[in-house]
């Protein structure tokens, strides 16, 4: 039964690779499109929007809206994953690894979270940004609880302040594309709040900002999945 | 430049993102702002609606949003014309009451859950509103990411499988969408509704036909139409009540939403039709139909039976659709009006009455007739608009199909509907006979250990009669639904328009 489920299962996939591939190989192999969007980026995103970083213009200026949605996509599977994992009876933490690894990461994890705040605000320059400078924060909390036991991250970096800060970010995501509403623009719109020279730091608009917002959100909600797999979660659903 | 439409999407959003920091500080709170945004959003739409009544009464309206500022073909924007009017009226209607039913169902892990349902009814409106094709994405993953865990939202092993399934299947069907705007972006350079509408029939005609393909069957699984629907029963019977009324009833609109505005507005149906794939969706959506009703004839699970009559009804929807004649197209629409409101009040209706019994078994359920009568009487209502009944709105939709089924000379597709109606009228009366029969439930502590336990009745039983309520109104008032979709015809058959008025403006 299985065996015959399986050949019918082959020549299926096999019959629709097939009509996929012959469809794909007859796509031209060059495209040009006069009036693509592509061309007016390249051209002129930096004078548009400050940022040296095209894929930082794209993201956070041109269509930050769509990465509202990403962010809020994050924001929805930690809700969803904190709602299934959570659960009355836990495994007992683990009290950490041994002292030479404590002491090495004692060292390394000031200059990890350095790193991680260097790549949030260097967005608009540098490769990176937000959502790739959130992760990078969001393994701090990872570190916390495998190196020093989950205990120890419990009570640096409880539910409550992760919490906080990813909500918080949240909210300034929101709070700038309002503000550009009560300044008499648009939602989302690029304000003119860091204004010095292209290439600088204090530059391209409210395109920091907005990585600062991502990055907490994403970093705060992936230490808080990681956590909610690891150890019990909020109050609130201990109680059930 | 409306900033309503951009408060639609935002009130609901933001609600989600303050319910974590309100648990933090004062859970009591969270009931009530979770009431206040409902209403706050219905609000929005109402002053959009008085706003423009005179130009939603001659079907011209057109409010458009542009995001950051910039202009449509560079940044995104945000569009509301008669098609996206009509969904957004239904949902937000539908949601604001799904969610007070909510507070009464709801009794444990309530902040995730409205966090959840709130990011999800976010997630739809901004499906409706946008004019981005990759932003649609966006949100069409929203949608799937905040559904998993509710249905999973038990937190049993049922829950979890459907979960699972449901996102495999949500994730596959993403997927071929997610190809066929690649090839989209890949082929035209740019990704505006508007603008991929006018460049793309200068596309070679294979390359149209891929795209149209991908896309369809992308929205198909996401639909659960024929050979994709194993999720659809699973999803909807392992959920709470609530979410398998939003499931059923508003989350599949969404998708036929997504399928009227891409196929009529921005490929243009004269790509189906004139390669005959029209005829083919037309088939397949029928035989869908059938088999979601031959499905229900032998379950013997009242949720899951009210999930396949979900595919049979989805089926007849786009096959009418498709059908693409004025009087089919309006018949269709009303469908998707009908079909909301007596799935959501068959749905909730019939979470109220299983608090009665001991399992989702129609078997089990003998005598609840007795235990509320008011409530049965309000699902036998709403059973009976599913069955095609006159005065419900169910019979005026449902004659409609068959009249334009009938005026293109598809007697096939005519026969199955009333074939479908016969079907149902079966499988649902065989649920209301074993309602009706006198024999004694057993001792309340047995089956308060397998269903979970309502936590305010009366909100509940409320909402679900104000639903069978809607029902039986819209059906005596049918006309007063039924002229509107003029305006939604002419949006669907002119996407030059639509293209003059999000590139002109």
């Amino acid at each position: 039964m299985s065996k015959t489920k399986h050949i019918f299962a082959v020549l299926i996939l096999s019959l629709l690779g097939i009509t996929l591939l012959v469809s794909l190989s007859k796509l031209p192999n060059q495209f040009e499109y006069a009036n693509s969007i592509y061309h007016h980026v390249v051209n002129n995103s930096i004078t548009e929007t400050g940022s040296l970083n095209f894929v930082t213009a794209i993201l956070y200026d041109y269509r930050a809206y769509d990465s509202l949605g990403e962010s809020t996509i994050i924001f929805g599977a930690v809700s969803g994953i904190v709602l299934l994992l959570s659960r009355k009876t836990l495994p007992v933490s683990s009290h950490g690894l041994s002292f030479i690894v404590k002491r090495t990461f004692g060292m390394l994890t000031p200059f990890i979270f350095l790193f991680g705040i260097y790549i949030i605000t260097h967005g608009h320059l540098s490769p990176g940004g937000g959502f790739q400078g959130g992760v990078i924060l969001g393994a701090i909390s990872i570190i916390f609880s495998i190196v020093y036991g989950s205990e120890f991250d419990y009570k640096r970096y409880s539910p409550t302040t992760k919490t906080l800060l990813e909500t918080s970010g949240a909210l300034l995501f929101i709070g700038l594309g309002f503000m550009g509403i009560l300044l008499g623009g648009n939602f989302l719109m690029n304000l003119n709040i860091l204004n010095a020279e292209v290439g600088s730091l204090l530059s391209a608009g409210s395109i920091p900002f907005i990585n600062i917002g991502i990055g907490f959100k994403i970093g705060a909600g992936l230490a808080i999945i990681f956590y909610s797999m690891i150890q019990k979660t909020f109050k609130e659903e201990v109680d059930l | 430049m409306n900033v309503a439409l951009i408060l639609l999407i935002v009130i609901p959003l933001g609600t989600a993102i303050l319910i974590p920091l309100i648990d933090i500080f004062h859970k009591e709170v969270r009931k009530y702002l979770v009431v206040f945004s409902a209403f706050l959003e219905f609000i929005i739409l109402l002053y959009i609606v008085v706003n423009n009544f005179s130009k939603i009464t001659n079907g011209s309206i057109f409010l458009t949003y542009n995001l950051g500022g910039w202009l449509p073909p560079l940044g995104i924007n945000l569009t509301l014309d008669m098609l996206s009017l009509y969904f957004v009226a239904l949902i937000s209607t539908a949601v604001l009451f799904l969610v007070i039913y909510s507070i009464g169902y709801i009794g444990h892990h309530e902040g995730k859950y409205y966090v959840l349902l709130f990011l999800m009814w976010a997630a739809m409106l901004g499906i409706i509103l946008t004019s981005d094709i990759f932003n649609f994405y966006v949100f069409l993953e929203l949608v799937l990411i905040t559904t998993a865990p509710l249905i999973a939202f038990k937190r049993n092993r049922e829950g979890t499988e459907a979960a699972i399934k449901y996102m495999f299947y949500g994730i596959l069907g993403g997927v071929f969408i997610f190809i066929g705007i690649i090839l989209i972006y890949f082929n035209l350079g740019t990704l505006n509704f508007a603008e991929i509408s006018a460049n793309f029939n200068m596309l070679p005609l294979n390359i149209q036909i891929l795209i149209s393909i991908f896309f369809l069957v992308g929205l198909f699984i996401k639909l659960g139409i024929f050979p994709f629907h194993f999720w659809v029963a699973k999803a909807q019977s392992a959920a709470p009540s609530p979410i398998s009324a939003l499931l059923s009833g508003v989350v599949e609109k969404i998708y036929i939403y997504a399928f009227l505005r891409l196929i009529w507005n921005v490929f243009g149906i004269n790509v189906l039709q004139d390669t005959g794939m029209s005829k083919i969706i037309i088939y397949v959506a029928l035989l869908s139909s059938i088999i979601g009703h031959v499905l229900a004839l032998y379950e013997d699970d009242l949720k899951r039976m009210l999930a396949y009559s979900t595919i049979g009804h989805l089926g007849i929807i786009i096959a009418i659709v498709t059908v693409n004649t004025k009087f089919a197209i309006m018949a269709g629409l009303l469908h998707v009006l009908s079909h909301l409101l007596m799935k959501i009040s068959l749905f909730t209706s019939a979470g109220f009455l299983l608090q009665f019994t001991p399992s989702h078994k129609l078997k089990d359920s003998r005598g609840v007739a007795h235990e509320n009568i008011s409530v049965f009487s309000g699902f036998i209502i709403a059973a009976a608009g599913m069955m095609g009944l006159p005065p419900m709105i169910g019979f005026f939709s449902k004659l409609f199909i068959v009249r334009s089924f009938i005026n293109s000379s598809f007697y096939f597709g005519a026969s199955l509907v009333v074939l479908g109606s016969i079907f149902s009228f079966i499988y649902y009366s065989r649920y209301i006979t074993y309602g009706f029969k006198k024999i004694s439930l057993g001792s309340p502590e047995e089956f308060r250990l397998i269903l979970s336990v309502l936590y305010r009745e009366k909100v509940v039983k409320n909402i679900a009669l104000l639903f069978v309520i809607a029902v039986v109104l819209s059906g005596i008032f049918y006309k007063t639904v039924f002229c509107p979709l003029e305006g939604v015809y002419n949006v669907l058959e002119n996407p030059s328009l639509y293209i003059d008025l999000i590139l002109g403006g």
